[in-house]
C-alpha cells in the first residue's frame, strides 16, 4: 500500500518535471496588432499562427487585439514585459504613440520587431512591412495608365492623419505632380470604409455627371464602395479607371470582372517575415524551421535577419495573377 | 395630418390642446427648417434638385431612417438604444451568412433569419430594462458592446461577400424607378404613423414617456409596453441589417460603428423629446432628411467632410435649444 503511494507519487512527480521542461522549450512570442476587425490583420494573425515554427511546435504566439487603441497597445506590452515574452511582433496604432511601448520593452531586453505600420523609433529590432509611399504611386500609375495623359480623377483617402493616408497620399501626390494633364476634381476621405465611400461617390456623380475618368482609392474597401456607386448611378465600372490597394478578397473578385485593379500587400509576408527576423534576433534561426517568404521574394535580401528594414514588394494584380492569389484564399 | 399626432397622449383636455398646438409649430418649424435648406441647396447646387439626386439622398437616408424609427419609440418611452449600430451589424452579419450565392438558400432564409437575430438582441435589451430596471442607458451600452462581440465571433472577424442577387436587389434594386430600399422605409415609416397615431399600443407608448405612474395606474401594462419598444427597434436593426450588406454587397463586421448618433440626433432635430412622451414620428422622418440633404448638399459643394461634422452638430445643438424654448414657454 504504501509503496504504491509512493510510486505514484513519484510518477506524478516526474510527470510533472517533464511537463514543466517542455514547457520551457517553445519560444514565447507576443504579437500587438493595433486591431483584429479588419480583414488584413485578420491575415496577417492567421499567417502568423500557420509559421512553420509555430506549426512544429518550437513558438507559441500569442496574438493580442490592440482594439484601435494606442492607449491598450501600451498596456498589453506592459503585461507581455511582465510575462518575460522572448520577443514581440508590433503593428501599431500609431506611430508617434507607439514609441514609449518599445523603448520600455528593448529598455527590458525584449527585441521588438515592427510589422505592417510604422513606429517612429530606432530602437525597433527591425521592421518588416511594405512602402506606403510606393503604393500610392503605383494606384495612382495604374489608374492614370488606363486614362491617359489627360482626365480627370477623384481620390478617396484613408482617415485624415493616419501614416498609411499621409504615405499613400504622398504617393499619389508624386505622380499627380508628373501627370500635369490630369485634373483632380474631388478629394476626400472616406475613412477606410466602403460604405461611406459609396455615398460620397453617388454624390460626386451628381455633381460631376460623366467627367470623371478614374477613381484612386488609397485601399481596397472604398474602391469598392466606388464601383457600387458607379453600378447603382447606371454606369459601367469598366469605363472608369479604378484601383485600390490592399489586395482584399472582394477586390480580387472585381478584378476578375476588370473591374479595377489593386495592389496586393502580403499580410502573409509581413506576419511571417517578422517573425523569421525576431527568431533570428534570438538566435534561433538555424534550429527552427523558417517561413518561404524569402524564397518567395527573390529581390528580398534576408541578409540573416540582421537588416534594420524588409520592405516586402507591393504586386500589381491583374488577369495574369488574380486566379492564383483568389485560390491561395480558399 | 402632422397636428394631431400628439393628441394620443392621454391626460387632461388642457394638456392635449397645448399639446396640439406646439405640437404644430414645432412640426411646420422642421419642415420649414427643411424646405429652406433644399432652396438654399437648389440655389448654390444646380444638381440638388435633379430626380436621381433626390433619389439618391433617400437611398442614402433609408438606412438610418429604419434605425431613428425604431429610435423614436424608444425613445417616447423615456428610454434611449445605444446599440443600434451593433445589433445592425449582427443581423447583416447572420443573414449574410445564408445569402452568400453558393449556400443555396431559398431568399426567405436570410430574411427571416437577419430580422429575427436583430429582434433576439432587442428583446434582450427588453427584458433587462422592463423586467429587471436596468437603466435602459446602461442596458443598451452594454448590448452595443455585445453585439459587436457576437458579430466578429460569428463571423471571425472576416467580411462575408458574394451574396446572391436576389438578396443584393434588398439594397440595390429599383420597382418603377423608386430605390428598394427608400420603399423599405416609406413602408416602415407609414406603418409606424399609424401604429402611434391610431393605435392603442400608440397610446400607450406615449403614456409611459409622459407620466409612468399614471400609466401603471390607469391600468397600462407599462413593462410589457417598455418590453415593445426596444423589441421593436431590434427588429428594425434586423431590417437595416438586410438593408445596409445588401446595398455595400457585403456583411462587415465593422459597419455600422456609430450608426447610433445618428439616429438619435434625427430623432432629436425631429422634436422628440428625450425626456419621453412627446414627439412625432413625421417630425423623425425630417430629422433623418435634414442630415441626409446636408452630407449631400456638402458633398455636391466639395465640401470637407469636417464641415458637415461641424454642421451637423450644430444643427443638433439648436434643434435641442429650439426644443428647451417651446417648453418653457408652455
Amino acid at each position: 500500500m504504501k509503496t504504491t503511494l509512493h510510486r505514484i507519487a513519484f510518477t506524478a512527480l516526474a510527470t510533472a518535471i517533464s511537463t514543466s521542461a517542455l514547457a520551457e522549450d517553445p519560444l514565447r512570442i507576443g504579437a500587438a496588432t493595433y486591431g483584429l476587425q479588419g480583414e488584413f490583420m485578420q491575415l496577417w494573425s492567421n499567417a502568423l499562427e500557420a509559421h512553420p515554427a509555430v506549426l512544429s511546435g518550437d513558438v507559441e504566439v500569442t496574438v493580442f487585439d490592440g482594439r484601435y487603441d494606442a492607449l491598450v497597445q501600451s498596456n498589453q506590452f506592459d503585461s507581455m514585459i511582465t510575462r518575460q515574452y522572448d520577443a514581440i511582433l508590433f503593428v501599431p496604432i500609431d506611430a508617434d504613440a507607439c514609441v514609449a511601448p518599445v523603448i520600455k520593452a528593448s529598455a527590458a531586453g525584449i527585441p521588438v520587431v515592427g510589422s505592417n505600420t510604422r513606429c517612429n523609433t530606432d530602437q525597433l529590432a527591425s521592421f518588416v512591412g511594405s512602402d506606403d509611399v510606393l503604393a500610392g504611386q503605383m494606384v495612382a500609375q495604374q489608374v492614370i495608365d488606363q486614362i491617359g495623359d489627360n482626365g480627370k480623377v477623384v481620390v478617396l483617402e484613408g482617415p485624415i492623419g493616419q501614416s498609411a493616408q499621409i504615405d499613400r497620399g504622398e504617393g499619389i501626390d508624386k505622380v499627380l505632380a508628373e501627370n500635369p494633364g490630369i485634373e483632380v476634381l474631388e478629394r476626400r476621405t472616406a475613412n477606410w470604409s466602403r460604405a461611406e465611400a459609396l455615398s460620397l461617390m453617388e454624390n460626386w456623380l451628381t455633381a460631376h455627371r460623366d467627367e470623371i475618368g478614374g477613381v484612386i482609392a488609397q485601399n481596397d474597401e472604398m474602391a469598392i464602395g466606388a464601383i457600387q456607386a458607379i453600378i447603382a448611378s447606371g454606369r459601367s465600372p469598366n469605363d472608369i479607371a479604378i484601383a485600390g490597394v490592399d489586395g482584399i478578397t472582394d477586390a480580387l473578385k472585381a478584378v476578375t470582372q476588370e473591374q479595377m485593379a489593386t495592389i496586393l500587400q502580403d499580410a502573409t509576408a509581413q506576419a511571417q517575415g517578422a517573425l523569421d527576423v525576431a527568431l533570428a534576433r534570438l538566435g534561433k534561426a538555424d534550429e527552427v524551421p523558417l517561413s518561404d517568404i524569402w524564397e518567395r521574394y527573390p529581390e528580398l535580401e534576408w541578409a540573416g535577419g540582421e537588416a534594420d528594414t524588409y520592405n516586402i514588394p507591393w504586386t500589381l494584380v491583374d488577369q495574369d495573377n488574380v486566379a492564383e492569389l483568389l485560390e491561395q484564399r480558399q | 395630418m402632422n397636428q394631431a399626432s400628439s393628441s394620443a397622449t392621454p391626460t387632461t383636455s388642457a394638456t392635449d390642446h397645448r399639446n396640439r398646438i406646439t405640437g404644430f409649430l414645432s412640426d411646420y418649424g422642421i419642415i420649414v427648417a427643411f424646405i429652406v435648406l433644399c432652396v438654399i441647396l437648389s440655389v448654390v447646387s444646380p444638381y440638388f434638385l435633379g430626380v436621381n439626386n433626390l433619389l439618391n439622398v433617400l437611398r442614402q437616408v433609408s438606412i438610418n431612417g429604419v434605425l431613428a424609427i425604431g429610435m423614436t419609440f424608444v425613445i417616447l418611452t423615456r428610454g434611449i438604444d445605444l446599440s443600434v449600430g451593433s445589433m445592425m451589424a449582427f443581423a447583416a452579419m447572420v443573414a449574410a451568412s445564408f445569402a452568400v450565392v453558393d449556400s443555396g438558400m431559398p431568399l426567405i432564409v436570410p430574411l427571416t433569419l437577419g430580422l429575427a437575430a436583430g429582434l433576439a438582441l432587442g428583446c434582450v435589451n427588453g427584458v433587462m430594462v422592463a423586467r429587471f430596471a436596468i437603466p435602459p442607458f446602461v442596458m443598451t451600452l452594454g448590448m452595443l458592446s455585445m453585439a459587436r462581440g457576437l458579430t466578429y465571433i460569428y463571423s471571425d472577424g472576416m467580411p462575408i461577400s458574394s451574396l446572391s442577387p436576389s438578396f443584393l436587389w434588398l439594397g440595390q434594386g429599383m420597382v418603377v424607378g423608386i430605390p428598394v430600399p427608400v420603399i423599405l422605409f416609406a413602408a416602415v415609416f407609414m406603418l409606424a404613423w399609424f401604429t402611434l397615431r391610431y393605435t392603442t399600443f400608440g397610446r400607450y407608448v406615449y403614456a409611459v414617456g409622459g407620466n409612468p405612474t399614471a400609466a401603471r395606474l390607469s391600468g397600462i401594462k407599462v413593462s410589457r409596453i417598455t418590453f415593445s419598444v426596444y423589441a421593436i427597434s431590434g427588429l428594425l436593426c434586423g431590417l437595416a441589417g438586410l438593408m445596409i450588406a445588401a446595398r455595400t454587397s457585403a456583411a462587415l463586421p465593422q459597419a455600422g460603428v456609430a450608426y447610433e448618433l445618428d439616429a438619435i440626433a434625427a430623432v432629436v432635430i425631429g422634436g422628440t423629446s428625450l425626456a419621453g412622451g412627446k414627439g412625432r414620428i413625421v417630425g423623425t422622418l425630417f430629422g433623418v432628411l435634414i442630415i441626409g440633404v446636408i452630407n449631400n448638399g456638402l458633398d455636391l459643394l466639395g465640401v470637407s467632410s469636417f464641415y458637415q461634422q461641424l454642421v451637423k452638430g450644430a444643427i443638433i445643438v439648436v434643434a435641442v435649444m429650439l426644443d428647451r424654448s417651446r417648453l418653457s414657454n408652455t
